[in-house]
């Protein structure tokens, strides 16, 4: 009987009731988007270097090593040696090492000199390997495997023939034309920066800069001195190398000698540490934009609480009228209060809609822009406890005007008052 | 062993002997008030009954007897503030007397708590207000229906009479000339006053409650349309057998009931009502 007058009186009032929806929507909406990017931007962060024990560059800070050799986010400032790679990479406790040698780029992507190691020991997500999606694996040192993302931006198969600039960076002036490469395979979808990698092999891209070196300096005599050091040879020096272990517990112990590793100076990274570093640079400006998004959950339980006072003044009379057909003080109180847990609920419910409308739509856009991979799945039990609280939160707010109601029907009795 | 349980029958015997003179006390009490069991016992019975709204100085309320007998249509007339609407709310059970007893239909309802006052009131009291009766986001029918949602008794008394409470509803709204087409699927707000008014006669009248309480409900009427109304509600009243109270300030519709009551004469004179000290 109340439940069924209260949705007559919201239909009756459907305007303010939509606006009052319409605003705890997009206040819902925002607070579980803001938590929602959050989370999964740390998940897709984790995902990517979730196989890997040690990350090893030239001396840096972890942060900036992490981020640049791993994520290619901004450059790596030194390369190590291939002796010293070579040195650590022989070591007992090692099970395999993946080295990195980064720099150029081919239309915005980068380009990452890597070996065979790379295909079959890369681990992402929970311990997943990377997969071709067409084609196969690099031979030679012109073939080249492009990511996920690079395929269908670029449209590419393999087949194509493709050309890299050095430098990171859209557009560069400096083409590596004599040396193109061929794709030859392409990698399944990873939702790490692989998908945005052209991967191509250390010997072809030394190969390339030595022709480059040659053909620039047109010293014939340098040029041939360095084709003869490096073609078919191995590489002088790698931007970072990933190190797995046979055993976990031997990290500590492993990136101790790293740092302390004698003929060159060098920082061992557990990726992992390193991320909550980032995580706690970041983490000011989440609790900001956490603060904001609750800020606005209170405004739009706000202007419910003002829309739902408003309304009683004129609806005094209406309680008049329902005390004197038997109806109970407290069934008076339930009236005003289920309108506000109904306003509540269903602003939720639609937040959440226009949420998961906006995951799917923007998922390609946050992907390709800020390479962000969101996994649009079932709300995690701390958003669930967000909804919880903001449900909570416009039940007590219902109160308020409940209980003056509840007062005004008490003392007015059925007198009518204006 | 033996005494002790002989010592509990007799405590037992003595608490059932204090019983019975309780109850005889009480029949005693009752055949005193109601001087002969042959006469229509009284619907409405208020004796002693105070009332003050919290913070004034003195009673609103203070009537030593009043008794209302079944089928009776009363015509209750005071000056505006006399306290005829907190009358109203006492027999209706809105309200409690700070002393004295309400009883209706036997039931003494100032005893009773606020739920059952307000179960009592749904299940036996129809109520029409001055103006202003209707819920303006209901439709004609589901106004009327409205106390069926509330009381289980006048919602099987209205599905005995009219085969659902909706036909009933339509059934009493077409005693009262409501009932065309255009009428009922009207928004409520779009009525004239005089239409509002007997919805609201329908609304107070359907599941035959046995007391109906009428609060000034003429008076936003023209005297073509007051004595129409008063017309319809007589006759509706005469067929369900139900007792009426109408309040109003208006002395020319006096002759068209029972009996009249001005209620200065039954509410004793408060020391600050400057015309009664006068008296």
């Amino acid at each position: 009987m109340i439940a069924s007058l209260a949705f007559k009186s919201l239909r009756n009032r459907r305007f303010t009731a939509a606006l009052t929806i319409l605003s705890i929507a997009l206040a819902v909406f925002l607070l579980l988007g803001v938590e929602r990017i959050r989370h999964e931007s740390r998940e897709s962060f984790a995902a990517t270097v979730s196989g890997t024990d040690l990350l090893v560059g030239a001396r840096s800070s972890p942060v900036h090593l992490l981020l640049s050799a791993v994520f290619h986010i901004g450059n790596a400032t030194n390369n190590l040696r291939w002796d010293s790679y070579k040195a650590i990479a022989s070591r007992p406790e090692v099970a395999w090492t993946i080295p990195l040698s980064l720099g150029d780029s081919h239309r915005g992507y980068r380009v990452l000199g890597t070996t065979a190691d790379y295909y079959e020991h890369l681990r992402y997500g929970r311990d997943r390997r990377l997969q071709m999606a067409q084609g196969r694996l690099p031979e030679g040192e012109h073939d080249a495997v492009i990511g996920a993302d690079v395929a269908d931006t670029l449209h590419y198969r393999p087949g194509d023939s493709i050309v890299v600039a050095h430098c990171a960076g859209d557009v560069s002036f400096s083409l590596h034309e004599q040396h193109p490469f061929k794709v030859i395979g392409v990698l399944a979808r990873t939702g790490t920066p692989v998908d945005r990698t052209v991967h191509v092999s250390l010997q072809g891209l030394d190969v390339m800069h030595e022709d480059a070196a040659a053909d620039s300096e047109s010293d014939p005599l340098l040029a041939a001195m360095q084709a003869d050091s490096g073609s078919g040879a191995e590489p002088r020096a790698i931007t970072a190398f990933l190190v797995g272990l046979k055993s976990r517990s031997a990290v500590l112990g492993m990136q101790r000698a790293v740092n302390e590793y004698e003929r060159e100076p060098l920082t061992a990274v557990m990726p992992g540490v390193a991320l909550q570093e980032v995580w706690e640079i970041t983490g000011a400006v989440e609790k900001t934009l956490f603060a904001v998004s609750t800020l606005v959950v209170v405004v739009g339980l706000g202007g419910m609480l003002v829309a739902l006072l408003t309304s009683l003044s004129e609806r005094r009379r209406e309680m008049a009228v329902l005390r004197s057909v038997g109806a109970r003080p407290s069934q008076i109180f339930g009236l005003i209060l289920g309108e506000a847990v109904f306003l509540t609920l269903l602003g939720i419910v639609f937040g959440v809609m226009v949420l998961y409308a906006g995951l799917i739509t923007g998922q390609p856009w946050l992907e390709s822009r800020l390479g962000l991979f969101i996994v649009v799945g079932w709300p995690t039990a701390y958003e669930v406890a967000l909804m919880g609280l903001v449900a909570l939160a416009g039940g007590l707010i219902g109160l308020v005007p409940a209980w003056r109601i509840y007062r005004y029907s008490l003392a007015d009795g059925m007198s009518i008052r204006i | 062993m033996n005494c002790g349980s002989a010592w509990a029958r007799d405590g037992h015997r003595e608490k059932r002997k204090e019983e019975r003179e309780k109850v005889i006390e009480q029949l005693r009490r009752t055949l005193s008030t109601h001087p002969s069991p042959l006469m229509p016992s009284p619907l409405v019975q208020l004796s002693n009954v105070r009332f003050s709204w919290p913070g004034a100085v003195s009673p609103t309320i203070d009537i030593a007897s009043l008794a209302v007998s079944t089928g009776e249509r009363v015509f209750l007339r005071g000056p505006s503030g006399s306290g005829k609407s907190t009358l109203l709310s006492l027999l209706a059970g809105v309200l409690a007397p700070q002393s004295g007893t309400v009883t209706v239909l036997g039931t003494d309802i100032g005893a009773l708590g606020g739920a059952a006052r307000d179960r009592f009131r749904a299940d036996h009291i129809g109520f029409i207000f001055q103006m202003f009766n209707l819920i303006p986001y209901l439709s004609v029918v589901e106004n009327v229906c409205l106390p069926c949602g509330f009381s289980a008794g006048r919602r099987a008394r209205a599905l005995q009479s009219g085969g659902t409470v909706e036909k009933e509803a339509v059934r009493l709204l077409s005693h009262l000339d409501m009932a065309g087409e255009g009428l009922l699927r009207r928004p409520v707000t779009e009525l004239s006053v005089g239409q509002q008014q007997r919805v609201a006669a329908a609304r107070a009248l359907i599941g035959a409650p046995q007391l109906l309480i009428a609060d000034e409900p003429t008076s936003s009427l023209d005297a073509d349309r007051r004595n129409a109304f008063l017309e319809l509600l007589f006759k509706e009243c005469a067929s369900a057998g139900i007792t009426l109270v109408f309040v109003s300030h208006d002395a020319s519709l006096e002759p068209q009931f029972d009996r009249a009551i001005f209620l200065a004469d039954i509410s004793r004179p408060s020391p600050d009502a400057p015309h009664r000290a006068a008296a």
